[in-house]
């Protein structure tokens, strides 16, 4: 603190005179420093003039904790190294004198003989410094230091307020040899007297210093604010704004080339602001609303979210507030689309389930068994009715549904592994109530994905039994309509009959009139001749369509049609027709065995008639499935090389009475066949070329 | 002794029997006109009856008489007591299954309405076949 300056010597003869004058020109010397460096200079110069050979200041290093001379007078530089010391040397009477803080009179130690007055000196002061005095702190080293109600260490000479180090001096001064005791006591109420004077101005130096320092700290503070993106406005408690960093001017300070709008705006943003600052005071902790404010110089709208807290002096008393703004703008655009994504999400999530119920109520009221199973051939969905067949997973007490769990997954191994898209194929499986076997017709398809591979397949099982009963129902019906059928011609039978017998004599005795009638009875007897032979031919026909029908179930067709063959085996080769016969393998029919007899009895004759110089007759059968795998048809083919059928009866040739074979034919032959065929559910079809021959295609449903 | 195989209508003797009295009238009156001596029976018994005490040269019977199918009783007589005896069967089951049949088996069968020409053709073929049994019998 203080630079060694070592004054020149006062003529001596002077300085005694001016003693008297000197105490109080001391004080007044002292009070002419301005500076704490000044102080000792001034002293170490009053000593001397008072009379002291020499003096000089000792200072203490806290840092080093080294003592080491400052101020001097009269002392010449190797002089001085001597007192070149340390804090910890307590036998150096300048150290000890320090520590003790009370003036000694080290005497005798040196080589000179010379005796040295110690006084040490610290900084005491009477009043508190400004700071401890405004927080009301009794802390202050000074006060501390004067009233000695704590002997401080000499390491603890710091302000605890402010954190200053405070200074510590031994000022040493020579003795003459028999230098008084009044003078000594002269000599130590100058020391004081400086020290008053050192403390004051130390005192103001250090507020100097303080506020330097808080200088500092507020450019600090403010470079910081400066640097801040993000608006920083400080007011106080009036809403009055005290600071505000340069984010924040372009929003509330109007800035020079500006259009009026612009300024409009900035006027604006301050009242919006003002109004959240208010809104914001009111709650005395820390809060934060929302503001939108405009930027001038994009000229766009921004959105803040302003955050505020309170300020408030070291004793508690509100002295303002302090805003940093965000810009949220960003945040919450992006805040909102995700809520819009969000929404249009749900939205989705929404019409996805709505599509599902759907399906699951699709599915539901299918009325069918359905599986769904995923690329590996593992079952994924099972509607209502296929958990009955099937079981759910962990159902594996039934045997039926463990048996139809492995024939379900054999199928869906080989239909999701094959190459085929769709595929329908019978599947027998066991009802679990009663144990039987029932029959599904299981169509399946898949399912590709976005690559073309499978992704799932889906298979639906129809239950044929259902259909087998409706096909059982249609063919009671039509068992019945051959009853009804059966049962005309029995009728028709019955009734020529017993025509028959009356007819046969009535015959008779036309046959036997000729001869026995006039001459004038001849064309009369003519038109009986005529009308009997009509009536016989019609009772003929009508005793033809008698049959007796037995039985009605499941048969052979080939059986019937060897049968047949063999029955009029004699006549064909009589007629020299060379039978073909080219029978396929046939699941068997259900109907009436008897009325297929006559049906291909009807038709071997009609084809012996057409070959009356012989010819070929083949019959045909084959069976023809179905692509479900189960319904299919029987076909039969009956073609000879005959005569042929003429085209104008051969539209009306199945017609009753209708006959290509004149009076033999009976013209109900193939009315009855195809009575017979549609009573089967079956369809007959002719085609016939004169002189060529004929052919007849029997066709009938058959269920496997 | 007669040669059997002279066919003199003179003394070709046949039986037909049926059950509507107007047809057999008719008949006989037909057949006796062609030159045949005939003899009928309205039931299988008569039928049977005379059969057993004659022997005839062509028995004509239909099925049908007293009850159906009792014709064959009488054919049964026939063949058991007069065999060789060429019978021709008078039916109403005009069908193709029996035609065939009969034709398979070589019997002579007769749908009514009969056609007399096809009567007496039936007749004609029935006399021409050989009576070896009637041989036998009348000798």
């Amino acid at each position: 603190m203080a630079t060694p300056l070592l004054r020149k010597v006062l003529d001596p003869a002077a300085s005694l005179e001016r003693r008297k004058s000197a105490r109080d020109s001391t004080a007044l010397r002292l009070l002419s420093a301005e500076r704490s460096e000044e102080i000792f200079p001034i002293l170490l110069e009053e000593i001397v003039a008072i009379g002291f050979p020499r003096a000089f200041v000792l200072q203490v290093d806290f840092e080093t904790g080294e003592i080491r001379p400052g101020a001097a007078l009269n002392c010449s530089s190797s002089y001085l190294q001597k007192f070149h010391s340390t804090l910890w040397a307590s036998e150096n009477p300048t150290v000890s004198a320090l520590h003790n803080l009370k003036p000694a009179i080290a005497g005798s130690a040196n080589s000179h003989g010379e005796r040295l007055y110690c006084h040490p000196l610290i900084y005491r002061n009477r009043t508190l410094c400004w700071e401890a005095e405004r927080e009301r702190r009794h802390d202050c080293l000074a006060v501390q230091n004067f009233h000695g109600r704590r002997k401080l260490q000499l390491q603890d000479q710091v302000c605890t307020t402010c954190n200053m180090r405070a200074y510590a001096n031994v000022v040493v001064v020579q003795l003459r040899r028999g230098a008084s005791k009044g003078k000594v006591r002269e000599l130590s109420s100058i020391i004081e007297l400086a020290s008053r004077y050192l403390a004051r101005l130390f005192k103001v130096e250090h507020y100097f210093n303080r506020m330097r320092d808080m200088d500092v700290t507020i450019s600090q503070m403010h470079t910081v604010m400066e640097s801040m993106a993000d608006p920083v406005i400080l007011t106080d408690t009036h809403h009055r704004v005290v600071m505000l960093n340069k984010a924040a001017e372009r929003f509330l300070k109007v800035p020079e080339s500006v259009s009026e709008g612009g300024a409009h705006a900035v006027e604006f943003n301050n009242l919006l602001f003002s109004a959240a600052l208010s809104s914001m005071s009111v709650s005395g902790t820390e809060s934060h609303r929302d503001l939108t404010l405009v930027d001038v110089s994009e000229g766009e709208e921004v959105l803040f979210e302003a955050v505020s807290a309170p300020t408030s002096t070291s004793d508690g008393v509100r002295s303002g507030i302090v805003t940093v703004m965000r810009d949220v703008t960003d945040l919450r655009r992006a805040d909102q689309e995700v809520r819009a994504n969000l929404g249009k999400l749900r939205d989705t999530e929404e019409i996805v389930r709505q599509e599902r119920d759907r399906l699951n109520l699709v599915i539901e009221n299918v009325g069918d068994p359905i599986v769904v199973a995923d690329s590996a051939a593992k079952v994924v969905l099972f509607d209502p009715l296929a958990k009955d067949l099937f079981g759910m997973a962990d159902a594996a007490k039934h045997p039926a549904l463990v048996r139809n769990q492995a024939k379900l997954d054999a199928y869906l191994t080989a239909f999701t592994f094959s190459f085929s898209d769709k595929q329908n194929k019978p599947l027998r499986l066991y009802h679990p109530g009663t144990n039987a076997e029932v029959e599904y017709a299981a169509r399946s398809g898949k399912i590709y994905n976005a690559r073309g591979q499978v992704s799932f397949t889906v298979t639906v099982l129809r239950d044929l039994s259902a259909w087998k009963k409706l096909e059982q129902l249609q063919l009671e019906r039509r068992m019945l309509e051959m009853e009804k059928f059966a049962a005309t011609g029995r009728l028709a039978g019955t009734i020529a009959h017993e025509i028959n017998n009356p007819l046969e004599a009535i015959k008779n005795a036309i046959y036997l009139l000729p001869g026995k009638l006039k001459p004038k009875g001849e064309p009369v007897y003519d038109i009986l001749q005529t009308e009997m032979e009509r009536v016989t031919r019609i009772v003929r026909q009508m005793l033809g369509l008698y049959r007796n029908t037995e039985h009605v179930g499941p048969f052979d067709v080939n059986a019937v049609v060897e049968d047949t063959l063999t029955l009029f085996a004699r006549q064909l080769s009589n007629s020299n027709v060379k039978v073909e016969r080219q029978l396929g393998t046939l699941p068997p029919l259900v109907g009436s065995a008897d009325q297929f007899r006559q049906v291909f009895s009807n038709m071997v004759v009609n084809a012996r008639d057409s070959m009356a110089q012989g010819g070929r007759l083949v019959l045909r059968t084959r069976h023809l499935r179905a692509t479900d795998g189960v319904h299919g048809r029987i076909m039969v083919v009956i073609a000879d090389t005959g005569c042929g059928i003429p085209p104008d009866i051969a539209a009306s040739i199945f017609e009753p009475f209708v006959s290509s074979k004149g009076e033999k034919g009976t013209g109900l032959g193939l009315w009855i066949v195809r009575g017979i065929v549609e009573n089967h559910g079956g369809s007959i079809r002719m085609r016939s070329r004169p002189g060529r021959g004929t052919a007849f295609k029997l066709s009938f449903p058959v269920v496997r | 002794m007669v040669a059997a195989s002279m066919t003199a209508k003179s003394k070709s003797r046949m039986l037909v029997v049926d059950d509507e009295n107007s047809v057999l009238f008719t008949y006989r009156m037909i057949l006796e006109e062609k030159g045949y001596t005939v003899d009928t029976a309205l039931t299988s018994q008569e039928a049977i009856e005379m059969v057993t005490s004659q022997a005839y040269d062509v028995v004509l019977c239909d099925l049908s008489l007293e009850q159906n199918l009792t014709g064959y009783d009488v054919f049964d007589k026939v063949r058991g007591s007069r065999p060789g005896t060429p019978c021709v069967r008078l039916t109403g089951y005009a069908n193709e299954d029996v035609i065939a049949r009969a034709e398979n088996e070589g019997i002579a069968v007769l749908f009514k309405p009969i056609d007399v020409a096809d009567l007496f053709q039936a007749i004609e073929d029935a006399l021409r076949k050989p009576h070896a049994s009637k041989k036998q019998a009348s000798q």
